[in-house]
């Protein structure tokens, strides 16, 4: 008995920070739409503050108050003003899209801003209360565990009474229906869901100031577990009950420490259990919690008044131009093809072999993202599979590589299928929820086990030696660049031809309406488990060439967050066409190049390739929030757009043309 | 005349309720029957039942002397059609691409491995198909227009005419001229009646319009409260007593 109430008592300060930020985002997501995923970025930037703070001579208590009463708010409003409230309210996807892009580049800010992170964890500011408060046998309570506890339960509690308050809770309640009916009613919906912002921020930065994560330095990913664990508690409650929200948080905590005290920890069930309890958890509720399936079926009553989406580009071209694109792609991918070979540096000719294999990866997420309309953030963990999968055949079995490649490639395909399966029963945000999860599951217990990527040791990947005569094998090789280009183009075409076939068709019309499009015969299992296995086999075709051009592949490869970065940077740069998808490829290789080769007397590669993320990840979100569409979009609808005025001006029969078109 | 559907003692409760409640209904091939009542009184509900979108706690439904598969796009195949209460678009397609994935799912030339093959894009058949139906909903000239920048009259005949396209043997028409004005309802009552006669098409209609259910129905069905509380002829179920005390609230 005593020993479980030690492991209880342990585990209070996880259950403290699960609440705080399940609760958060619930309420983040029933204020304002917005599914937060970036809460733990945001408990770990209040952390690196609050440390920051403290260091510098203030006072715990002050630099606490500091925190989450002044500087969590305004960062809050600041979201909502600059990113979230230029979103249309029905356009849930690019919400989610921007928090998970908030997700990745905060950590990044902040140590860009703080070079001297990872810190040691500041102790919560009640430390001086430390002293043993009572004594159970051997355990003790502490004063900073009742200061905890009280602090949390006072928070969640005044909080409950604000949103049962007629005058503060009833606008927010309402704005999550339809900002737009609440300003009808006479209220300014803009503050209500500022206001919803500004508390929620302030929670994530409590959690911060309160959560230990249990490791000896402040680093971004000791903070997924608090991610994890709050999200399985907010969909323990359906994204809509506070009470259970903070009964969840409260549980999982509990499991944390017990599952941490009971199971030996030197075996593998800990290695295993412990790190991957909540995302079980959370698997298990996506898939069987009624509520979660249907999250997405309400819709603002009053969307129909918002401005249709911008025609696409290539409704407004004049024939003449499609024409010409039509009769000069060809050639002039093979002049850039050429230009490549002859005039490149050798040692850009790596960064723009792993652009290409980086774009059959993106074509992926076109594929899933852009035409089905599933937000998966695990496209990343299927290159991994793909790749470690033609690793262990080509290196332990001696296949030839190409054919590894193959094999990886249907290999990822059929964990495509797995994921599928769950996914059948969910659109929208929860499929991100689920592949996120997936993602976590590969990063902790698949991609470190020695038959998959061989943990951080990991494994060489051969580059094929010779085809026709061409060498392969060497490192900058242009060979090996051609032929990773010509598999880009293949599944460019492959992609193309879904897009503009029977299943783009098919999958825009479940995309927009499931109910229609079924009783209009579509096959909707099917296509969407065909189009899973075909986005994930492309995903591992990717990721195997990307390991081809790394000659190496480990856990450290693919990383989960590198799944999230990836689908914002495609969404950003467009990821309705094949071109944004290359685009967002080659663009990432080549500035992320660009910034890993500064020079030292500019911060070196360490600044460099932080900077890159921040810098490309928020022009990224900035751009979606205006331009859903994409940039790629966005510009050549600009080019048509000045085509059109500058035929009308010269009254040529263009203008006929495009208005026919 | 064949029974094309047959609803035999059908039932769907939501926990304590009970939305339809022992409904039985025939529509025989070609025929045109209104089923009409009072808001809630169980009727799209019933259609959602027949097109397979709820499943039955009890009953049966049957299609052409057979049993219904369980899924609403098994059934489509089969030859049900429907339009929709709140018209359902499919934003980002064209008013053409609308009707292409109707027929090309009825046609089972759908699916990811076609596309790869260079067999996904459209037939000239298909497409003439596509326009004969478009021209008989007076589209023809919107074919390549993004459907939801239309009209509200216009959308909803496009959803006819999607529904259309496959040649169906029966249309569930849920309030198809629900919003609109009197000569868009009149324009659409008459594109029902044509298909009608060109196709032999049998129509399920459930309408508030009773202009547009006297214009279509040979038969009328009313329901009250999920049950079925009068059947005739549209004259004679307007004369009903449990109508009149339905609708209006007294006995007549």
């Amino acid at each position: 008995m005593g020993e479980f109430f030690g492991y209880v008592l342990a585990s209070i300060p996880y259950g403290c920070a699960f609440s705080l930020v399940a609760v958060g985002l619930v309420l983040t997501y029933r204020a304002t739409g917005v599914f937060n995923f970036a809460f733990a970025a945001e408990a770990y930037a209040a952390t690196v503050i609050y440390s920051e703070l403290i260091s510098h001579g203030i006072e715990r208590g002050w630099a606490a108050i500091i925190v989450v009463c002044l500087i969590a708010p305004a960062f809050g409003a600041s979201l909502d003003f600059a990113l979230f409230s230029r979103v249309p309210p029905n356009n849930r996807t690019a919400k989610t899209i921007m928090a998970l892009g908030l997700m990745v580049v905060l950590p990044q800010i902040v140590q860009t801003a703080v070079p001297n992170t990872p810190l040691a964890p500041p102790a919560p500011f009640f430390s001086t209360s430390f002293r043993p408060v009572w004594r159970f046998g051997q355990d003790l309570v502490t004063g900073s565990q009742i200061c905890e506890v009280l602090g949390t339960v006072l928070v969640l509690v005044g909080l409950m009474m604000l949103l049962r308050n007629r005058r503060f809770g009833l606008p927010i309640r309402a704005a999550v229906e339809s900002p737009k009916l609440l300003e009808l009613s006479g209220v300014d919906a803009r503050w209500v869901l500022r206001f919803a912002w500004m508390i929620s921020t302030a929670l994530a930065a409590l959690a911060g100031v309160l959560y230990q994560p249990g490791a000896a330095t402040v680093d971004p990913h000791n903070y997924d577990l608090l991610l994890v664990a709050s999200i399985a508690a907010a969909a323990l409650a359906g994204l809509r009950n506070l009470p259970i929200a903070v009964l969840g948080g409260v549980l999982l905590g509990l499991a944390e420490g017990l599952v941490q005290g009971y199971v030996p920890s030197d075996s593998i069930a800990y290695s295993a259990l412990v790190p991957s309890l909540p995302f079980l958890f959370l698997l298990v509720l996506l898939i069987f919690h009624p509520t979660l399936r249907h999250l997405e079926d309400t819709r603002d009553p009053m969307a129909a008044i918002e401005p249709p989406p911008p025609t696409p580009a290539i409704a407004m071209r004049p024939p003449s131009i499609d024409r010409a694109i039509r009769r000069l792609r060809w050639p002039l991918l093979g002049i850039m093809v050429l230009g490549v070979v002859l005039l490149v540096p050798s040692d850009w000719t790596s960064a723009l072999t792993q652009g290409a294999a980086l774009s059959i990866v993106f074509l992926s997420i076109t594929l899933l993202t852009g035409l089905a309309g599933q937000l998966s953030l695990a496209q990343w963990m299927f290159a991994g599979i793909g790749a470690s999968t033609t690793a262990q055949l080509a290196g332990s079995k001696h296949w030839p590589i190409l054919l590894a490649a193959l094999a990886g490639s249907l290999v990822a395909g059929l964990a495509g299928w797995i994921a599928a399966l769950p996914a059948l029963r969910l659109r929208g945000l929860p499929v991100a929820l689920l592949t996120l999860c997936l993602a976590l599951l590969g990063d902790n217990l698949l991609f470190p086990t020695s038959w998959v990527a061989n943990g951080s040791t990991g494994i060489a990947v051969p580059r094929p030696s010779s085809i026709f005569g061409i060498d392969f094998s060497s490192v900058d090789s242009e060979g090996f660049f051609v032929l990773t280009v010509v598999v880009m183009l293949a599944v460019a075409g492959i992609v193309h031809l879904l897009l503009r076939g029977t299943t783009g068709r098919a999958l825009t019309a479940v995309d927009a309406s499931p109910v229609a499009a079924s009783a209009s015969g579509v096959q909707i299992r099917r296509t969407t488990v065909l189009v899973f296995i075909m986005s994930a086999s492309i995903a591992g075709l990717g990721g195997s060439f990307w390991a081809m051009n790394q000659q190496f592949v480990s856990s450290d490869s693919f990383l989960y967050y590198f799944g999230p970065i990836y689908l914002v940077v495609v969404v950003a740069v467009g990821a309705t066409t094949v071109e944004g998808a290359i685009t967002a490829g080659m663009a990432w290789a080549l500035i992320n190049n660009a910034f890993t080769n500064l020079p030292s007397s500019v911060g070196g590669t360490q600044l460099g390739s932080k900077a890159f993320t921040v810098i490309l990840l928020s022009f990224g979100a900035f751009a979606y929030a205006r331009h859903p569409e994409g940039i790629v979009e966005f510009v050549k609808r600009r080019i048509a757009m000045t085509v059109f005025r500058t035929a009308e001006k010269r009254e040529r029969p263009l203008v006929a043309s495009v208005k026919d078109a | 005349m064949k029974r094309l559907l047959e609803v035999r003692d059908v039932s769907l409760r939501f926990g304590g309720i009970t939305a339809v409640d022992h409904v039985s209904l025939d529509v025989f091939d070609g025929e045109a029957v209104g089923l009409i009542g009072s808001n809630g009184a169980g009727k799209t509900t019933l259609f959602r039942l027949i097109a397979g979108e709820l499943a039955l706690s009890g009953g049966r439904i049957q299609f052409d002397a057979s049993s219904l598969p369980h899924r609403p796009d098994q059934r489509a195949r089969l030859g049900i059609a429907r339009t929709f209460q709140l018209v359902q678009l499919f934003g980002g397609l064209t008013v053409m691409d609308h009707l292409l994935v109707a027929l090309q799912a009825h046609e089972g030339r759908q699916g990811p491995l076609r596309d790869m093959i260079w067999k996904g894009s459209s037939t000239s058949e298909e497409e003439a198909l596509c326009l004969d139906t478009l021209r008989m909903c007076g589209l023809r000239e919107v074919a390549d227009a993004p459907a939801t920048a239309l009209s509200l009259g216009e959308r909803r005949a496009v959803e006819l005419a999607r529904a259309l396209v496959v040649r169906p043997s029966l249309l569930l028409a849920d309030e198809p001229s629900s919003g609109l004005d009197t000569q868009e309802a009149a324009r659409l009552a008459r594109v029902i009646a044509r298909a009608r006669a060109e196709t032999g098409l049998a129509v399920l209609l459930v309408e508030h319009d009773l202009h547009m259910v006297e214009a279509i129905a040979q038969r009328v069905v009313a329901m009250e409260a999920g049950r079925v509380i009068a059947e005739g002829t549209f004259d004679e179920v307007l004369r009903d007593e449990g109508v009149i005390a339905s609708w209006l609230g007294r006995s007549a």
